[in-house]
């Protein structure tokens, strides 16, 4: 087991870094690009060219939250989560309403959303929680409620803005945290019969009209045919008369006639269905599996708890969000607004996927750097 | 510890493993839903996506007209023809938009914006080549047709102001949205491409009242979305924005600004008991028209250079000293924390010194002895020197503001400023200096750091006239009722305070006698002359004689400003008028007040003459 640590050297962690990662990610942006042109009637400059450029700037970011120490996240594990909690708070009360939500808080020149940055600081905080926790004590009221707390404080925040997407999200990211962590199947089984009762009276009485009128909609997509169901039902003829071989690079006529709205953001995997058809899909996917499948293989050869903790939560992640994109594209699942990763279009995104998998190459670079055990909070 | 370890990360590997394979199990799940989608299904959906191509069309609503207090339509809609090309139907440019130019001239400029439009855009978005055509141009465009593939002329709404110059500041204009406003706004309305939304002014803030509801039509498109054929059934009706009414009376504001012709400045007239603004002028003003259409960089430049600044709101957004204007918010102070009594007298030499400073009366040779009434009368600068010496301006700061001085007002339009009442508290915060005796001597008289807008100082004469509420401007009729505050200024002093301006106006020796009250018989004036001065006199100046202001540059000529209500007995109307650099003395001001005020009440009946007793 004696691999050698990585040399603190820019050059000795260049060279100690795993490529197949980035490489992967980059080919997966480029598709971004071809789809967005596309998507776009063959325009450069409505999205394509921006997305080229995020890429870009987006690569050297990650490259750059790659090399940096992972004792440096996990120092900053606990204060970034508090500065998002802190963030989510002054949301509430200083944020800036888009389409009804106040999700967004107005730094002059940019504007940024807190939920967005608790996505990372909470799996950040959640794998510093178990790092530090005894295995003895995960199943223990203290192991439950403080990582209960962790989850749930930012999902009541991000529910009440209101965003429910988000807000899922994140807790089911949480709640795959805590099972890693080797949490009781008692447990399990408890919260999932307390789940089964408390969803229908959430649904009831914990949404707004447009989260219902959406979830509705999704389960008899006839309802409304201009309006909600409409994204479904179009997004479903893109895909389905793309067929086996698609109709070919820019030829998609759902897609440039405008029939499925938002087709460079969040219905971007139509263009890709329509235009390259069934095999055009799979490979996507295939792709996605591949990132998917290298983060865990990094996971595993890491031997300490923080860093495996992180790649697994981050990669929950950035799976749940092409899971939900896919469904709600495919007709599996109501519309909810999440961003295909580095295909949709869309600066925020491309910034957090990004340095998300720059700490999943960072926890992996320095796998074998030693990290004190319980010297967190409460222990 | 590293066997603790262990033990750890075998359990972790094991849960991750199980995590793995449902994560390859939803993969599996999504990728047989594609397969059903794109293989089992495909021919259903290929179907739907080749014959069956509805889209809907947004229906544009007509935007809701803006009137005035009578239903006079001071902003309505108009056919507005446009020309557009859709350049996927194009085979040549340059040959389409000569054949375009031999009707309609196309500039190198023009040209350059829709080659640029051409490649920003999708092939099938059509490309505005020109709007507000001529019907003669667009009916003969619409004749050649055949023979100018890919051009096609349009017939829209577009935002017509008939009343040219006198509301530009009121109404503001409408305009293409912009980034933000489609970011904020999801509604399909915002994005078609005749939509335009207030920019500012009452199109603005009435928006959303005025912007209608988008009404849809289902239509069939061809495979390359041109629309082929459009149903009428399920079709929902646009819905026609509501119309905004203003407390304006056009009529006025159109007389106000002939009353001003050349000069600049504002003016306001309002009721003093609902506080219904019938006039709020602000001179000189623009052809907002032209913003519409979009204004030409040498028009721009012609505004924006015009030392009158016609662009900016004076009315409600101009800060000008109030100068003696403001000797009403003193006396009613000194009276409320009985400082005097109006029966003390103050005896004016023409100047008081404090410390090595003289400060100077208007008249140079001073008023003599004067009581309090006589004071306001003749304007005498030295007797309020003196009794705010004994007052302080942290006194008069409430009562000023109860008057609605330092104060914006929520009449429905931005580009209003709160103006400044002065005191201690105000200069340190401010400016971070103590404050001084002196500052208190220039605030007396209404110069130094106060500042007050046209609007303000309407709504404090109105406040004077009307004795007991805190009488609130109102520009948009809303249909609430006016409950206004009480005032809480104790109503024997404010009719002591009206007593004294009616003397102003009405009796010999009165600043404003000699402008002849409103000139009609029996209604009386009650007012207050004011000059604002714009720049400091220096010793040696006043020792070699101070310039008559028709000497001076403009620039540094004084404001004349002139508040007043009338009739005397019965408050109706309130006025303020303030003529930017008119000149020493209130005349300009004092002019125009009679000539608005006095055709304000006999107009329409209002007050008819033969009413009118004596």
């Amino acid at each position: 087991m004696a691999v050698a640590t990585p040399s603190n050297s820019i050059q000795g962690k260049l060279f100690e870094l795993n490529w197949l990662l980035p490489m992967l990610i980059f080919l997966v942006g480029c598709i971004g690009v071809i789809v967005i042109y596309s998507a776009t009637g063959g325009v450069w400059d409505l999205g394509a060219s921006r997305h080229l450029l995020r890429l870009f700037v987006g690569m050297g970011f990650l490259l750059v939250v790659a090399m940096t120490n992972i004792r440096v996240w996990m120092a900053l594990a606990y204060p970034a989560y508090l500065i998002a909690l802190a963030l989510l708070i002054g949301v509430e009360f200083f944020g800036v309403s888009v389409n009804g939500s106040q999700r967004w808080i107005d730094l002059g020149i940019t504007r940024m959303q807190p939920s967005e940055f608790m996505k990372m600081a909470m799996v950040l905080a959640l794998a510093r929680f178990y790092h530090d926790l005894p295995q003895w004590r995960v199943s223990k009221p203290v192991g439950i409620i403080v990582a209960a707390g962790i989850i749930f404080i930012p999902v009541i925040l991000i529910i009440n803005q209101p965003d429910l997407g988000t807000s899922l999200l994140l807790m089911a990211t949480g709640i795959v945290i805590i099972f890693l962590a080797g949490i009781n199947w008692r447990i399990i089984l408890t919260a999932c019969i307390a789940a089964a009762i408390a969803i229908p009276l959430f649904f009831m009485y914990g949404l707004k009209e447009y989260q219902r009128s959406r979830v509705l909609t999704f389960l008899d997509p006839e309802r409304d045919p201009t309006g909600a169901s409409y994204h479904i039902i179009q997004s479903k003829i893109a895909l389905g008369s793309g067929g086996v071989n698609g109709k070919g690079f820019l030829q998609g006529s759902q897609a440039s006639l405008n029939y499925v709205p938002e087709n460079r953001t969040d219905f971007v995997f139509t263009v890709i269905g329509e235009e390259f058809g069934l095999i055009g899909g799979l490979g996507t996917m295939s792709l996605y599996i591949l990132i998917i499948a290298v983060c865990f293989w990094l996971a595993n050869q890491c031997r300490t708890l923080f860093p495996r903790m992180l790649i697994l939560g981050l990669t929950t992640t950035f799976t749940l969000y092409i899971f939900i994109n896919l469904a709600m594209v495919m007709g599996l699942a109501p519309v909810v607004g999440v961003p295909l990763p580095l295909i949709s279009y869309g600066g925020t995104v491309m910034f957090t996927v990004m340095a998300g998998f720059g700490m999943i190459l960072s926890a992996h670079l320095h796998r074998e750097t030693k990290l004190p055990r319980g010297s967190g909070l409460l222990l | 510890m590293a066997k603790k370890n262990d033990n750890d990360t075998v359990d972790i590997g094991r849960r991750s493993a199980m995590l793995a394979v449902g994560g390859l199990g939803v993969f599996g799940v999504l990728a047989t839903r594609l397969y059903y989608l794109q293989v089992v299904e495909a021919e259903n959906y290929k179907a739907l996506s080749d014959q069956n191509r509805f889209n809907f069309n947004i229906v544009m609503p007509e935007r809701g007209r803006i009137v005035d207090r009578y239903g006079e339509p001071i902003a309505t809609n108009k056919q507005d023809f446009r020309l557009v090309i859709v350049p996927e139907r194009v085979k040549n440019f340059d040959q389409t938009l000569n054949r375009i130019s031999k009707i309609l001239p196309i500039d190198q400029t023009t040209r350059k914006r829709i080659k640029t439009d051409i490649r920003k855009n999708p092939k099938f978005v059509p490309v505005l080549v020109d709007e507000h055509l001529d019907w003669s141009v667009f009916s003969a465009l619409s004749m050649k047709l055949p023979d100018i593939p890919g051009a096609i002329p349009l017939a829209g709404q577009g935002r017509d102001y008939p009343h040219i110059g006198i509301f530009s500041h009121i109404l503001g204009y409408v305009g293409k949205p912009n980034e933000e406003a489609l970011e904020n706004e999801p509604d399909a309305l915002l994005r078609q491409p005749s939509f335009r939304m207030g920019k500012t002014g009452v199109e603005q803030s009435m928006d959303k009242v005025l912007r209608g509801t988008a009404g849809r039509q289902k239509v069939e498109v061809n495979a390359l979305g041109r629309t082929v054929r459009e149903w009428d059934d399920g079709k929902i009706e646009a819905k026609r924005g509501d119309d905004v009414w203003l407390t304006i009376d056009t009529e006025m504001q159109a007389f106000t600004a002939e009353q001003f012709g050349e000069e600049s400045g504002g003016a306001v007239i309002i009721d003093v008991m609902t506080g219904e603004l019938r006039t709020l002028l602000s001179m000189p003003t623009f052809d907002n028209n032209l913003w519409v259409s979009g204004l030409t960089s040498a028009e721009m430049k012609r505004l924006n250079s015009d030392p009158k600044r016609p662009q900016y709101n004076k009315v409600i957004g101009g800060g000008y000293p109030p100068a003696s204007t403001f000797k009403m918010a003193v006396m009613l102070a000194a009276l409320e924390h009985k400082i005097v009594k109006p029966t003390d007298k103050v005896f004016c030499t023409g100047k008081t010194r404090l410390g090595n400073r003289t400060f100077h009366c208007w008249k140079r040779r001073g008023h003599g002895l004067m009581d309090m009434h006589d004071a306001l009368q003749n304007s005498c600068d030295t007797y309020f020197y003196e009794i705010i010496q004994r007052l302080g301006m942290d006194k008069v700061r409430p009562i000023a503001e109860a008057l609605g001085l330092g104060q914006t007002f929520d009449i429905g339009i931005g580009g209003q400023i709160s103006g400044v009442v002065p005191d201690a508290e105000w200069k340190s915060r401010k400016l971070g200096q103590a404050w001084r005796m002196g500052d208190s001597l220039n605030a007396a008289i209404g110069q130094g750091f106060v500042l007050a807008t046209p609007l303000q100082l309407a709504v404090m004469t109105a406040r004077l006239a009307n004795v007991n509420q805190a009488v609130m401007p109102k520009l948009i009729v809303d249909g609430k009722s006016n409950d206004f505050a009480e005032l809480g200024i104790n109503p024997d002093h404010i009719r002591f305070v009206q007593e004294a301006m009616y003397s102003v106006c009405e009796r010999p020796g009165g600043t404003a006698y000699r402008y002849n009250g409103l000139g009609i018989a029996g209604v009386k004036l009650a007012g207050k002359t004011g000059t604002g001065q714009v720049r400091g006199i220096s010793k040696e100046e006043r020792l070699s004689g101070v310039l008559k202001n028709q000497k001076l540059p403009w620039k540094l000529r004084d404001h004349s400003v002139f508040v007043g209500f009338a009739p005397y007995e019965n408050p109706r109307f309130a006025s303020a008028v303030i003529v930017e650099h008119g000149g020493s003395g209130a005349k300009l001001a004092a002019n125009i007040t009679r000539a608005i005020l006095g055709k304000a009440l006999t107009k329409d009946g209002v007050l008819p003459r033969d009413q009118i007793r004596n």
